[in-house]
């Protein structure tokens, strides 16, 4: 079993390890075809020159994809303890070619003494966002993990 | 013609809710609450595999099964990634997406894990709607998703801006 982070051990500014993604085309088909998402501008490549984009966009949700492995990895129980929030926006597309990489930052702890009583648990308060190779974020929000 | 084949596998899904959606589908037709419908989703380990293997999650209860077993999950679990792909599914299954609507984002609720074998249940529903002063319509689409023994698993609220 990987070892459970300490509440205790956590200092505000503390960032969870980065996990970096590299996006291609391929890795954006093999997505459609586990998704469904079809959409020309994710897989079509002459529709998709034909856009505002010039070519190609990953769908949305891979790139929220290295935030969400680092939620549960950076607690060390891979999938994110129960209570965890996150809210993400996207904010710029990220293309075949681009390598995105999670940042997850401590802003806050927040003990559960200060939560509803008999509902508490310790939780952090993060900022969290990617960032692709040419230093762009492609998505930026707040997450609340729970910390077992 | 299309570039790729669509090679979605279309039997590990199935819909329910209201027939002919997409033609339904404006900004001043869907209030909040408006039922979009939902479905099951069978979370397999054949595409775990494949899902945890393309975006290289290292999770070692995904993949690992010696590891899995002896951890607290007792067995492996999908990647947390997986959570976009049930619900997502189902809604291209349904069409329940407005055309040429844009995607603004995403909040996330976890619960318990999702485990090879599951059969995930998502009902979609409107849960807010906006009309910002500059006139953009903004819609946000909650999905719940339940396990076969009705556990929650994830909540995820998603935020479009709808085209006019």
């Amino acid at each position: 079993m990987n070892k459970i982070l300490d509440y205790i051990d956590v200092k505000v500014g503390d960032e969870a390890p980065v996990k970096s993604l590299k996006i291609d085309q391929e890795l954006i088909d093999n997505y459609a075809h586990l998704c469904g998402d079809y959409n020309p501008i994710h897989v079509d490549l002459e529709e998709a020159a034909k856009t505002m984009f010039k070519g190609t966009i990953a769908h949305g949700t891979i790139n929220s994809e290295p935030i969400l492995q680092v939620l549960g990895n950076y607690v060390g129980t891979y999938w994110p303890p129960e209570g965890t929030k996150v809210d993400l926006q996207f904010r710029s597309p990220v293309r075949p070619g681009d390598i995105i990489s999670s940042n997850i930052v401590v802003k806050q702890k927040k003990p559960k003494s200060f939560l509803k009583a008999g509902a508490g648990k310790n939780t952090l308060i993060c900022d969290v966002f990617t960032v692709n190779d040419k230093g762009t974020e492609c998505v930026r929000g707040t997450a609340e993990i729970v910390i077992p | 013609m299309a570039r790729i084949q669509h090679l979605f596998k279309k039997e590990l899904v199935t819909s329910f809710g209201p027939e002919k959606l997409l033609s339904d589908l404006t900004y001043d037709k869907m209030d909040i609450g408006f039922d979009c419908g939902g479905g099951k989703y069978k979370v397999t380990k054949e595409e775990v595999e494949k899902f945890a293997k393309l975006m290289g999650d290292t999770n070692p209860y995904c993949r690992d099964e010696s590891a899995a077993k002896a951890s607290s999950y007792k067995g492996l679990i999908a990647p947390t990634g997986m959570i976009y792909i049930y619900g997502l599914r189902i809604c291209w299954d349904r069409k329940v997406f407005i055309d040429k609507a844009v995607r603004m984002g995403d909040y996330i609720e976890f619960y318990k894990p999702t485990r090879p074998g599951d059969i995930i249940t998502v009902k979609m529903n409107v849960v807010d709607k906006k009309l910002t002063s500059s006139g953009r319509k903004l819609l946000y689409i909650g999905m719940d998703h339940e396990n076969q023994k009705g556990e929650k698993i994830v909540f995820i609220r998603m935020g479009f801006m709808v085209p006019d």
